[in-house]
């Protein structure tokens, strides 16, 4: 009797102590708060200090808290006006002249002047400035002047048809906080911004989450938002996310291809959330290295057409993406205006493939299932980035079309840090990658000869023609006469195969029905005009 | 024993500072550096416009350009000169480069070794705070998990070890060791994620707590609440940290039991007539944990290392994620930081356990120690 007591009475302690833990913990839950949109990043952001920032996640939060000089129509992608009530361009496209709005105030009550876009500018361009990536956008600027309290003129001293992007986005920031005699780059103020946007910064609990809440003096009433507080969690593993969001601890998730199509298609899911697709600039590619001995291949031409039509794209796209992204021949965004559509796909045709191959001059002559030429053989390694998955899958399936054509493959695959420094100093054969594109594409510096050297162009492309195209295209404001010559700029590029182009996947958002007027445009959705249903 | 003691505390210091300058050369020899990452715009590349000269002002700021000093430079042509003659066409450039390299680390160690000395670790690179600070926010969080986890796993290991080494080749025995291996053997990310799923997810029980360290909003509870509210969440994680660790630390003890019942003092014991349960517990077991001493050398480096793969599925930011993120983004005073303490840790917990087996152990002294 004592023993079998004695025996239970633990087990009984710890269960009561469980339970009474799980309702006490339950009780204390807090309540949802409908008027809080509920976000979730994948890591944290480094600092929320606009120009020493670097990663995504400031610009997502940051997009909340500030407004930018100017900004693209949602339907129509132009530039209206916001912080600037109008701006003039001077004839030779060399002047900028901003005329800014006088009635708006940073979120500490001071008022926004052209001091401020001054001082923005002084600081992106200050050398001891941790802004070395933002800096490089700034460089061609000769001056910047503030003619009285709110206008404001940059100069630049070439003329440069994507001017206006950038002096129009100048992430501007609150001269009266930052100019205190604190390093910049340290500033409390890049942990706790101060901005003139519809969303004013209340806290952020490091690693835990970074929480707004609604300027209720927000200038610019038309965008006034519905919900009066942004919630952003920071939840590094994207398939708790689903379950978060299936939780309802989650108003807006990013899905995967693969969770698209398995795990967000029941009754039960699709009464609570409503799921969006859209496609942003951007492509997937093979880049094939045009400078290195020991691969003499990718310097033909007809061997980079060739390598195209054993790329099974369609079949790539269906594994990787389970068919959720658009396949692309170009370096333009799929549907820009840049984008030469009269150009076909490029089919996986390996008879094709092996046609010019041998026309080439590279065949099996000794038989041991691998073409060679001139004594070399057609051998090369595959450097690919090892987080990620995708590329590892893809490989594979290059690795199997190309032995069946008598190429061998090795795939070798780093960390990233690694992996930046290989392409850096270009020491691989061939690569994997993505770029994320504009919506005004300027090819300049992935393709233009001069940056082969120090700039982005991997692969060693050259062209004459396409130099001259990308040259003359930079000071050409008439959007037609551009379109012209980049749709023959994507001839060249279609015909060189420098990379083989892959695909452009889908932007994949689920999110809580509870909000209403949810548009989706072209970019995507715009999260503040969205509506909280009573 | 005090003498003991100092003189051990005063052998860590070269030690320590051979530890710090191998791992200093070795983060800096791995390919790739923070400037490059960060002018590429983190992983996915942009296209943006990345110069030489950008990079070149950015290495300045951040401390990873130096400049040597005019004697150095000289020094080091001469001695390229004496090594590969004296051809200006033809600069050697290993030898050169590899001086150079020297050089300006040199430069950049006796700087973080000066901070050090003012037990200033410098800020991240990556968000440009204190290293201290953030460590000190990530510690906590890992102590208390890993606290929890050696209690736990100690706590039901041993005495199973025990039991299984007094039943030897029961049935229960075996039993135990089959489960034990099972668990073992399961992959703990898959563990963690199907834990989340059924016991978390929305879809099949809902008992606990999908992410985090504590609830939004539970620093303001009152203590009692605010505990109840961590063990809560902590349930799930300390489940997957625990149940491999069973396996090798009770057979460790089944061993060390069964080596110590055999004894001839046990057996002396029992043929004294003394009670079956004074000569296990008093004689057998106190002697069958000596072993366990030198397993607990490495406890206090463990406890400040976390798990990155359970932090990640969990979303709890402790230090695996913090060290696993600073190496990802060659944060190197971060990187610094965490293997200096956890160094001195190491070291510590070699000094402790070696006086815990003078305590323990009546055979061994300190005058024994020193010869």
């Amino acid at each position: 009797m004592e023993l079998s007591h004695s025996k239970k009475y633990p087990f009984r302690l710890i269960a009561a102590l469980l339970c009474s833990l799980i309702l006490s913990a339950c009780a204390v839950e807090a309540p949802k708060d409908p008027s809080t949109l509920l976000f979730s990043l994948s890591a944290e952001p480094d600092t929320l200090n606009r120009l020493t920032a670097t990663d995504a996640y400031e610009g997502t939060v940051n997009g909340f808290i500030f407004d930018a000089l100017i900004e693209r129509d949602n339907r129509t992608l132009e530039y209206k006006p916001k912080l600037a009530t109008q701006w003039e361009v001077s004839d030779d496209k060399l002047t900028y002249t901003f005329h800014l709005r006088n009635d708006v105030k940073w979120h500490d009550g001071k008022p926004f002047t052209a001091d401020d876009v001054i001082y923005t500018f002084q600081q992106i361009t200050n050398e001891k400035v941790d802004a070395g990536p933002l800096r490089n956008y700034y460089k061609d600027i000769k001056n910047a002047e503030k003619l009285d309290d709110y206008t404001v003129r940059f100069t630049y001293a070439i003329p440069y048809f994507k001017a206006l992007e950038f002096v129009g986005g100048i992430p501007v920031i609150p001269k009266h906080v930052f100019d205190d005699g604190q390093d910049f780059n340290n500033h409390p103020a890049g942990r706790r911004p101060i901005g003139t946007g519809p969303f004013k910064f209340k806290e952020w609990n490091t690693n835990k989450n970074i929480v707004l809440e609604r300027n209720e003096a927000y200038w610019d009433k038309e965008k006034f938002p519905d919900y009066r507080r942004v919630l952003f969690k920071i939840i590094p593993d994207s398939t708790i996310v689903l379950q978060v969001l299936k939780k309802g601890e989650l108003d807006v998730a990013n899905l995967r291809p693969i969770q698209w199509v398995r795990q967000t298609l029941g009754e039960g899911f699709n009464n609570r959330f409503a799921r969006h697709q859209y496609y942003l600039p951007g492509y997937r590619y093979i880049g094939w290295n045009q400078q290195r001995p020991n691969a003499p291949f990718f310097k033909d031409k007809k061997v980079r057409q060739a390598l195209s039509h054993l790329v099974n794209r369609q079949d790539i796209v269906n594994k990787l993406e389970f068919g959720l992204a658009k396949l692309t021949n170009g370096p333009f965004w799929v549907f820009g205006y840049e984008y030469n559509r009269k150009l076909p796909q490029i089919l996986f045709d390996p008879a094709k493939a092996k046609l010019l191959l041998e026309e080439a001059g590279w065949s099996d002559r000794d038989n041991d299932g691998i073409r060679e030429k001139d004594g070399v053989k057609f051998e090369f390694t595959f450097l690919i980035p090892a987080g990620s998955a995708s590329a590892n899958r893809l490989a594979t399936i290059l690795k199997k079309d190309l032995e069946d054509a008598g190429i061998s493959m090795q795939i070798q695959s780093m960390e990233w840090a690694a992996f930046v420094n290989r392409l850096n100093a270009k020491d691989f054969d061939a690569v994997t990658l993505g770029w994320t594109g504009s919506i005004d594409e300027d090819p300049y510096q992935i393709w233009h000869s001069s940056q082969i050297e120090k700039g982005s162009n991997y692969t060693g492309f050259k062209n004459e023609e396409a130099d001259r195209i990308m040259e003359e295209a930079r000071t050409v404001f008439d959007k037609e006469r551009r379109t012209q010559l980049y749709n023959r700029f994507h001839e060249i590029i279609y015909d060189e195969q420098p990379y083989t182009f892959l695909y452009t996947g889908a932007s994949l958002l689920a999110r809580d029905r509870r909000f209403k007027n949810v548009q989706v445009y072209k970019l995507g959705v715009d999260f503040l005009e969205w509506k909280v249903a009573q | 024993m005090a003498a003991y003691i100092v003189k051990r505390l005063l052998a860590m210091i070269p030690t320590l500072l051979g530890i710090t300058l191998l791992t200093f050369l070795i983060i800096k020899l791995a390919p790739g550096n923070p400037v490059s990452l960060k002018m590429q715009g983190g992983e996915g590349l942009k296209a943006g416009q990345v110069s030489q000269e950008a990079t070149d002002q950015m290495l300045k700021l951040y401390g990873l350009k130096v400049d040597l000093p005019p004697e150095y430079e000289a020094w080091i042509g001469r001695w390229t000169e004496r090594i590969h003659g004296s051809d200006p066409k033809d600069p050697p450039h290993f030898t050169r480069r590899a001086l150079k390299w020297l050089g300006e680390n040199a430069i950049q160690y006796k700087i973080w070794i000066t901070g050090l000395a003012q037990l200033d670790f410098g800020r991240s690179f990556k968000d440009r705070r204190p290293v201290l600070t953030k460590i000190a926010e990530a510690l906590p969080i890992t102590l208390t998990l890993n606290l929890i986890e050696i209690f736990l796993v100690y706590f039901i290991s041993v005495p199973l070890g025990v039991y299984s080494a007094l039943h030897r080749e029961s049935i229960l025995d075996k039993v135990i060791m089959v489960l034990l291996f099972i668990l073992y053997s399961l992959p703990d990310f898959w563990v963690a994620t199907l834990l989340l799923m059924y016991f978390a997810g929305g879809d099949h029980l809902n008992w606990f707590p999908l992410m985090g360290f504590m609830s939004e909003g539970a620093q303001t509870y009152p203590f009692w609440m605010k505990l109840g509210n961590i063990a809560w969440h902590l349930i799930l994680p300390v489940t997957v940290m625990v149940y491999g660790s069973f396996a090798f630390l009770s057979r460790f003890s089944r061993a060390n039991m069964l080596e110590v019942i055999r004894q001839d003092y046990v057996r002396t014991a029992m043929a004294k007539g003394l009670p079956r349960r004074k000569v296990i517990w008093r004689h057998a077991f106190r002697n069958s944990l000596i072993p366990l001493i030198t397993i607990m050398g490495a406890l206090l480096p463990a406890l400040l290392g976390g798990s990155v793969i359970i932090e990640q599925i969990f979303s709890i930011p402790g230090m695996g994620k913090l060290g696993f993120e600073s190496v990802l983004a060659r944060d190197y005073p971060t990187i610094m930081a965490i293997s200096t303490i956890s160094a001195v840790l190491t070291l510590l917990s070699l000094l402790l356990a070696d006086l815990a087996y003078v305590w323990v152990d009546p055979r061994i002294t300190f005058r024994a120690r020193q010869e």
